[in-house]
């Protein structure tokens, strides 16, 4: 238990730094890209900001205990045994939400291709993270 | 004999109190000109984030109303009645998710109309002077709060003798107590200052 919650928050930090120090950099580098989040479906007034910032350790408590019940099923180097994670979380868990978010939600596919493609990327970093701290 | 004399007196003078004030008004006010807000006038609002511009505008005015101006003399500041009505709804920024947007900023649901009142004008346009600068007060209220500004006026004078007025002012959301939009935990803002143009194209009639 003591594992999984350290390997999360660390992988927690480590997500944040990056999740969230990209986003701000992609916002200002490719501004273009953002336009479509000015849209009513977002939360606008702030109230949940601090939700917002609270998803990197989120993800990363829910990914710590997920590697800790089948860490056994990935095998080799730490740096595939992340890959493999961060795939089998993409499989299982975002193509199927995303798929009903594209679905139901009027947002682009590139928005949602986006989201996809920063969960997979977040659960690998995580991932390859666990296979060192917890292999 | 001096009930009779009475008699005659007492309707005279409720006479004379009677059209007193309004001789008194007629002296101190002149004619008013009457101005029919045609439904080419439009209101546009110009504004930014942190990653974009945005232009909307509410391109027709469907309700032509009419406005009041009293002059007392030709170059000194006239006082208008009257107000336009606008359509919250009807505002487009030529991008749909942020004509939806800023629709919800503005609680259209909640406050649908946008109304401009106007108060006065420095000086009443001169028609044979085809293009020239006035002051003037307004109101607006949006999203349930009414604020008064100083609006910077422009005029033509059209060919065909009507006026038109564009009135520019800079304003904020915090002005009507609105907050500007902010999206993915604030790294995409709204600036609070919005510049806000409406044209008024006004037929007078005398």
């Amino acid at each position: 238990m003591k594992r999984i919650i350290l390997s999360g928050l660390i992988a927690g930090a480590l997500l944040f730094i990056l999740c969230y120090g990209g986003l701000y950099l992609g916002i200002r580098l490719f501004p273009a890209l953002f336009m479509d989040y000015n849209n009513p479906l977002f939360n606008s007034d702030g109230n949940r900001d601090v939700f917002f910032y609270m998803h990197a350790f989120i993800i990363s408590f829910a990914l710590s205990w997920f590697w800790d019940r089948f860490k056994g099923l990935f095998h080799g180097h730490f740096i595939l045994r992340g890959l493999e994670f961060g795939f089998v979380y993409a499989m299982v868990s975002l193509l199927p939400v995303m798929w009903i978010t594209f679905s139901s939600l009027d947002i682009t596919f590139f928005m949602v291709l986006s989201w996809f493609l920063y969960g997979f990327f977040q659960a690998v970093v995580a991932g390859t993270l666990f296979a060192k701290l917890n292999p | 004999m001096k009930p009779f004399t009475g008699s005659l007196i007492r309707p005279s003078l409720l006479l004379f109190f009677i059209l007193l004030p309004s001789f008194a008004f007629k002296a101190g006010h002149p004619d008013p000109v009457k101005w029919i807000l045609t439904k080419e006038c439009t209101l546009k609002v110009n504004g930014s984030t942190n990653i974009n511009k945005f232009s909307c505008i509410v391109p027709e005015y469907a309700q032509p109303d009419t406005l009041i101006c009293y002059k007392d003399n030709k170059n000194g500041p006239i006082k208008i009645t009257g107000s336009m009505a606008l359509d919250v709804q009807k505002f487009d920024c030529k991008h749909a998710v942020m004509t939806n947007d800023l629709r919800k900023t503005l609680k259209a649901k909640i406050y649908p109309k946008i109304i401009i009142k106007f108060l006065n004008l420095s000086k009443y346009p001169d028609v044979y002077n085809r293009e020239e600068a006035v002051k003037g007060a307004v109101t607006i209220e949006l999203a349930g709060t009414v604020k008064r500004f100083e609006v910077d006026y422009k005029y033509v004078m059209n060919g065909n003798g009507n006026l038109k007025l564009i009135g520019t002012k800079q304003v904020n959301f915090s002005d009507f107590n609105i907050s500007p939009p902010r999206k993915l935990g604030g790294m995409i803002k709204t600036n609070n200052e919005l510049n806000v143009e409406f044209v008024l194209n006004v037929k007078t009639l005398n």
